[in-house]
């Protein structure tokens, strides 16, 4: 008998054991160990390395893709026919006789043969490579027109400089290095525009959901969840079948922003909804609804600005997923046209024998910019969820401190 | 249990009766089908309205759903225009192959994440679970079309090839060991929600007062993971299986074209790239139903794991 006590004690101690202290980062901020404003960004920092390092991935992929025009060195639909799949341009500092130059500079090449397309340097002549080189005409930030490209080749009386490939080229002879920066630039246009519409969507009925509650509720939720179940890709692939298949980009963009707004509304619904259930139990949201507030305002004003930051993380978290619907339909040819570029399109290109061609880092590049892209907006979806809910929770434990202390005050 | 199988039931023909309706709508709107794919230099113009007359492609739209469902309804999915056979049984055979790719993907993505997920749960904090965490997000932020390229790649360049290489139509049965690189590759996005659901399920069931009990009456350490921790976690891992039943869906388009297995989503991609309607909306019903379908296994096995849910 006193054994089985013995027993029951010890197991009680044993699986109470204690989770390990997680890095509370709103703690930090808000009693900060000393004024120092330098360890006062120290202390911020602690704990949001993630974040950070979301955040600084996402915003570093933002400026390829407005700057795209100005870093590609040439048209991403030129065709070169004398250097198709061309592997990616040696860029030398010293030349054939052993002479080391200050400026880097390339050598043109030719095709031995074409059939294992094996190009050999000719190395009579070097080309300088030079910032600020003239290339095609464009519109700096869609504003200002020039032809200004960051690095490029100079054509010199008479004779046409080679294409510096930094990634090779393709089976047309088009700059891969160009045709990813135009890629990133619409890939990134398109994915976070169908997130920002879809995620709008599914907060207004999730939020009309969550706030009218009863049959309403029911049916949108149902809605919802059958959704939620359905096999998306199939259906954008079925959808997009009935249309003929030489869109123009614009119709196509069109159409599958309308598909994403159709079918992925419904994850942000449910948190939506979620949330706005959970708000409208609070104070001061029943003090405006007592007030004679109309639903809408309620919602608006009172409701929105609590759920923002969740909503916010969701967007950014459902984020990769249109954007590699996007990609997925384009790699199987639903999506964009040639000469057209998006991540999607430059895969399509990849076969089973990128390791025996030679170049797999240069021919994979597409895959390992999409890999990274997503994982900085995961990293960053994540990290700004984790605020929001640590936000939240300072704001409740604050909420529940000072009617603990207004009530010891009142005794 | 009856009543939640009738409703989802009726609740299913409704959602397959609205998506196919859907399609038929938008067809008629645009002059996609599968005739204008012809070559309309050398087809005059009286050879393909006589070619849409023998299809009936050009009677009003309502006419042609009722038919087609009419005939749907008898299990007739009509006929293929491009590959001139019966849909179904042009879906059979990809139907089961995909359904072997979806269970193989399902019991990695299972085996897998039930092991790693006791493990870290049992110590919070310890090596396992921080490797937990860096597998979820690795997993849940690698692209599966991205990892199939790199796959299919690394198989092309090993001798495995001939054993778990790209199958076609024509050698590939259901059974095949070619079955396991699309699975592994399907199974990695999974592997990241299941292994995140597993471990706070298993480690929130062990700190239930009965898993107390168990062990203070002396059950043995794998009997109290087993039958008292892992039933009362295994309610939101059903739930997420049936949840991402459609993504593995979605999923299976992309890593059957790029892997080479031919199941439902290549027949998807070659229907939609012939644009041959009928095959295209066969093959989108049947996905559809086969995902609900799993939907409803999910939810009777969670009642069935779960009594308190039965009489709601």
């Amino acid at each position: 008998m006193i054994n089985q006590e013995a027993k029951i004690r010890e197991a009680f101690t044993q699986t109470r054991t204690e989770l390990p202290e997680t890095g509370n980062p709103q703690s930090a901020i808000r009693n900060p160990q000393s004024n120092d404003p330098q360890s006062a960004i120290r202390n911020w920092l602690r704990g949001r390395g993630a974040l950070l390092t979301g955040a600084g991935l996402v915003m570093f992929f933002c400026l390829i893709a407005v700057f795209a025009d100005l870093l590609a060195p040439y048209d991403y639909s030129s065709l070169s026919r004398r250097e198709p799949l061309a592997p990616p341009t040696t860029i030398h500092f010293r030349d054939a006789e052993g002479r080391w130059h200050a400026r880097p500079f390339v050598y043109a090449r030719q095709l031995l043969d074409p059939a294992t397309q094996r190009y050999e340097e000719i190395t009579d002549r070097a080309y300088p490579l030079e910032l600020f080189a003239r290339g095609y005409s464009y519109e700096f930030l869609w504003l200002f027109p020039t032809d200004l490209h960051l690095f490029g080749t100079r054509a010199e009386a008479g004779v046409e400089a080679p294409r510096v490939y930094l990634l090779g080229a393709d089976i047309f002879g088009r700059d891969r290095f160009s045709r990813l920066l135009m890629a990133t630039r619409y890939s990134l246009f398109i994915g976070p525009l169908g997130a920002l519409l879809a995620s709008a969507l599914g907060v207004l009925i999730g939020g009309v959901a969550g706030y009218v509650g009863g049959w309403t509720d029911a049916v949108l939720m149902r809605a919802a969840d059958v959704i939620k179940a359905l096999p998306t890709l199939v259906l954008i692939l079925a959808v997009r079948a009935t249309f003929p298949p030489g869109l123009s980009p614009a119709d196509a963009i069109k159409l599958l922003l309308i598909l994403f707004l159709m079918l992925g509304w419904a994850d942000m619904a449910r948190l939506a909804r979620g949330l706005t259930r959970e708000l409208r139990q609070r104070e001061y949201v029943m003090a405006a609804v007592s007030l004679g507030c109309s639903p809408a305002r309620v919602i608006v004003r009172h409701i929105l600005p609590g759920a923002a930051m969740s909503l916010a993380a969701q967007t950014l978290i459902l984020l990769p997923d249109f954007l590699l619907a996007e990609t997925a339909l384009s790699f199987l040819g639903a999506g964009l046209q040639e000469p057209e570029a998006s991540w999607g399109k430059l895969l399509a290109d990849l076969d089973g024998k990128i390791f025996k061609r030679g170049h797999p880092l240069a021919e994979f590049s597409p895959a390992l910019v999409l890999m990274l892209f997503v994982f900085g907006a995961r990293l960053l979806g994540n990290g700004l969820g984790n605020e929001g809910r640590e936000r939240e929770k300072y704001e409740w434990s604050e909420v529940e401190t000072e009617t603990k202390e207004g009530r010891k005050k009142e005794a | 249990m009856l009543k939640l199988i009738l409703f989802r039931f009726l609740q299913g023909v409704m959602v397959l009766l609205i998506i196919s309706f859907l399609i038929f709508a938008l067809l008629t709107r645009a002059g996609g089908d599968a005739v204008s794919m012809l070559d309309n230099t050398r087809s005059s113009n009286e050879t393909i309205e006589s070619i849409r007359r023998i299809y009936g492609l050009d009677r009003p739209l309502m006419e042609r759903y009722q038919n087609w469902l009419a005939e749907t309804a008898r299990g007739d999915l009509g006929h293929s225009l491009v590959l001139q056979a019966p849909v179904w049984s042009l879906i059979r055979l990809p139907l089961l192959r995909t359904g072997m790719l979806a269970t193989v993907t399902l019991l990695i993505a299972w085996s897998v994440s039930l092991m790693l997920g006791i493990a870290a749960a049992r110590r919070p904090g310890s090596l396992v679970d921080r490797l937990c965490s860096v597998v979820i997000l690795l997993a849940s932020s690698t692209p599966g079309l991205a990892l199939a390229l790199l796959a299919l790649a690394l198989i092309y360049s090993t001798p495995l090839m001939s054993v778990v290489g790209p199958a076609t139509n024509a050698d590939a049965g259901v059974l095949s060991f070619r079955v396991i690189p699309p699975a592994i590759i399907l199974s990695v996005p999974l592997l990241a929600i299941f292994l995140a659901q597993t471990r706070v399920a298993i480690r929130e069931a062990l700190d239930e007062e009965f898993v107390r009990v168990a062990r203070a009456r002396g059950a043995p350490e794998w009997m109290v993971l087993l039958r008292h921790a892992l039933r009362p976690a295994a309610g939101p891992l059903i739930t997420i299986f049936g949840i991402s039943l459609g993504s593995v869906m979605s999923g299976s388009v992309v890593v059957e074209t790029v892997m080479g297995w031919p199941g439902l989503g290549q027949l998807t991609v070659s229907a939609v790239n012939t644009r041959d309607i009928p095959l295209l909306l066969g093959v989108t019903l049947v996905a559809a139903a086969a995902v609900m379908t799993g939907n409803l296994a999910a939810d009777i096995l969670q009642r069935l794991n779960n009594p308190r849910l039965r009489n709601t």
